[in-house]
């Protein structure tokens, strides 16, 4: 395809967009809905290739959660807790869609030197969900960041109040666990609770339950 | 073998999703003549008509507040909508329908319905309120 046919297609603006978000994403753990409603409080149990965790959070505003996560470092061995904070950067609404953009940042029962901070995103419909993750993790033993990609479509369209299902890809990226991993998710959710089930070969299960009340 | 197993429920996930489509489908049916049909404000009433018929058998002499709601495009990000409207007292029943983005609120009839209000409270779940329609029924 000739570069003036590319042109035609996508203009010159749009490319420098898609450039963007594709080195964005490049350079970009999973967390989907960080944030409650004014009021709300939300359990979340997350067990994958690097650890078990426990998280709580309370939404004073839509804008941002404080929380306290209990974790079990599987690859450290040790076990420790996290007082975070998660805040709502940018946020917009459409009527079929809404983006978000979050900071989020936790700080170790451990000490001052055992740290993270990250920014994390999604953009969905109700047909299909993006999202993106980046997380930079200071210990007293080492430094590392995470990052992840996903993309996902819901087979159908439920109504409020059914069973809902989203087909889901999802690219991980540990730096101390090596590769890039890509492997297949499933998200289901109704009423208040919410189940993502992952499975890849190297890193094996990777399961999320959140309940909201 | 894993990987068999979550291709078996990714299966499984569609076929059910598949029924649950048709079964959808198979509830349109003709509903000429309904108050959703009515202009309001110069303004089609936009709704569910089947969400909208359920959702007004029993508010006979109440009106309903139409409430369009954009960024409303999950039933897990919608929960907190219910949550904070039913602390309301004055509003007797209430509804979502995410295919229309809407929110329906009944009040009784003599009931003040403060668009302010409601916008403030939509918001406290993260969504905004863009358009108010207010039925007699």
């Amino acid at each position: 395809m000739s570069n003036k046919l590319v042109g035609d297609i996508i203009p010159p603006v749009g490319i420098k967009y898609i450039c963007c978000y594709v080195l964005l994403a490049c350079a970009l753990v999973i967390e989907a809905r960080p944030i409650s409603y004014s009021g709300g409080s939300t359990v979340m149990l997350q067990s994958n290739e690097m650890q078990n965790s426990t998280y709580y959070h309370y939404s004073p505003t839509y804008k941002f959660s404080l929380g306290v996560e209990q974790v079990k470092d599987k690859y450290f061995d040790v076990n420790y807790s996290y007082f975070r904070l998660t805040y709502l950067l940018n946020r917009k609404n459409t009527k079929h869609s809404q983006r978000n953009l979050y900071l989020q940042s936790g700080l170790s029962s451990e000490g001052l030197d055992h740290y993270f901070y990250g920014v994390h995103g999604d953009w969905e419909t109700r047909r299909l969900f993006s999202g993106f993750g980046y997380k930079e993790t200071q210990t007293e033993k080492l430094d590392y960041a995470e990052q992840y990609l996903q993309l996902g479509i819901a087979p159908y369209i439920g109504e409020y109040g059914d069973l809902h299902t989203w087909l889901m890809i999802q690219s991980k990226h540990n730096e101390l666990m090596g590769d890039w991993n890509t492997y297949p998710v499933l998200k289901f959710f109704k009423g208040n609770a919410l189940m993502e089930v992952g499975y890849a070969d190297t890193s094996e299960w990777d399961i999320h339950f959140m309940y909201r009340f | 073998m894993k990987y068999l197993y979550l291709v078996f429920v990714m299966m499984a996930a569609v076929y059910t999703s598949a029924h649950n489509h048709t079964m959808h489908d198979m509830e349109s049916y003709n509903h000429e003549g309904h108050l959703h049909d009515t202009m309001v404000d110069g303004k089609l009433l936009e709704v569910n008509p089947k969400r909208f018929d359920n959702f007004i058998v029993d508010l006979e002499g109440k009106q309903v507040a139409v409430v369009s709601v954009s960024g409303m495009v999950c039933d897990f990000c919608a929960r907190g909508i219910e949550k904070t409207f039913s602390k309301n007292q004055s509003i007797l029943k209430l509804d979502v329908d995410l295919s229309g983005g809407k929110v329906l609120l009944a009040f009784d009839r003599d009931a003040i319905i403060d668009f302010e209000d409601i916008k403030k409270k939509i918001l406290s779940n993260g969504q905004n309120a863009t358009d108010l329609q207010i039925i007699k029924i």
